[in-house]
């Protein structure tokens, strides 16, 4: 049986939550990821919070694609028709 | 800091209901502070959050403007997960449409519109792509592309859109620093959603091993965007 009385310092955290917020850890993993974020408290929340920020980053680097107006139209004629009902 | 460069100075966020159990639940991601820079808006322009503001209050006007400001984006996230031009059209129309339906959840103290619109729209697409059970062609697809385009962190679009060039370069430069090894896991974790041990499979490699790639990786990457915030 896993030991819980195992502290992770705040570095291993710090490693295990940018492997969070991609979805990337284990689910064994994600368990102690998890202990360590409630003991940690609000420091803890606050670099989570800021690890988030690379999924806008990543998005960022792509190059845009190119979409059909006719899409658009269909969007907004959706979006119309809910605002009617 | 001006308004813009606040935008700038995005990240993620919010309230978004979600039917998924990814652990990028964005309603865990509250007011963040790191980088990764938003487009430059023509003077005048409505701010992301403004329009956000005006979808709440039902105005189909800020949606179409916010529509044609990050479509673009959004579906190459999208296409980078699931490789499908129609698929990719029929998710960004959802996608967009979800915001129109959620845009009451978003709160600007929990972070930035890109940011809620970015977690939506890749917990969409992966959840797409793991519906279709698609994990062994994304397994072959990669290896494609990695014989056709060893530069695969791009490589999907034409470039329609010259609006984010400055800021796309910006991010290419972190994400250039690092080995093509880490390059790769992460591009696995974050696009196509799969864990250390998926990736391990799917790339022949030793779990610890890549367990490491990520660790580094995702580790230059929170501090090359970190130098960059402080740079802007």
């Amino acid at each position: 049986m896993v030991s819980r009385s195992y502290e992770m310092s705040f570095e291993e955290f710090q490693n295990q939550a940018r492997l969070y917020v991609i979805g990337a850890l284990e689910p064994e993993e994600t368990e102690a990821f998890e202990l360590a974020r409630n003991q940690l408290g609000k420091p803890a929340e606050d670099f989570i919070s800021e690890c988030y920020s690379m999924h806008e980053a990543f998005a960022l680097s792509l190059r845009p694609a190119k979409s059909s107006d006719a899409l658009k139209d269909r969007l907004m004629s959706m979006v119309r028709e809910r605002r009617k009902s | 800091m001006g308004r813009q460069s606040e935008e700038r100075v995005a990240a993620m966020t919010m309230d978004l209901a979600s039917t998924n159990a990814l652990p990028d639940d964005p309603t865990e991601a509250p007011a963040p502070k790191l980088p990764a820079a938003a487009p430059e808006l023509e003077p005048g322009a409505p701010t992301d959050l403004e329009l956000m503001h005006a979808i709440q209050k039902e105005d189909p006007e800020a949606l179409s403007v916010l529509y044609d400001r990050y479509n673009g984006i959004l579906k190459a996230l999208i296409l980078r997960v699931i490789h499908n031009e129609a698929e990719a059209d029929d998710l960004l129309q959802e996608i967009f449409m979800e915001i129109w339906n959620q845009a009451k959840n978003f709160s600007a103290q929990k972070g930035k519109p890109l940011g809620w619109m970015v977690t939506l729209a890749r917990r969409r697409a992966i959840d797409g792509l793991r519906k279709k059970q698609a994990y062994a062609r994304a397994g072959e697809r990669l290896q494609t592309e990695t014989e056709q385009q060893p530069d695969a962190w791009v490589h999907n679009a034409t470039e329609e859109e010259i609006t984010f060039s400055d800021t796309r370069v910006l991010v290419r430069k972190v994400i250039n620093t690092l080995p093509p090894a880490q390059q790769e896991a992460i591009n696995l974790a974050f696009f196509k959603g799969m864990s250390q041990r998926e990736i391990a499979a799917n790339t022949n490699t030793p779990l610890g091993t890549v367990k490491t790639r990520l660790e580094l990786g995702l580790k230059k990457i929170y501090d090359g965007l970190k130098e960059l915030r402080d740079e802007l």
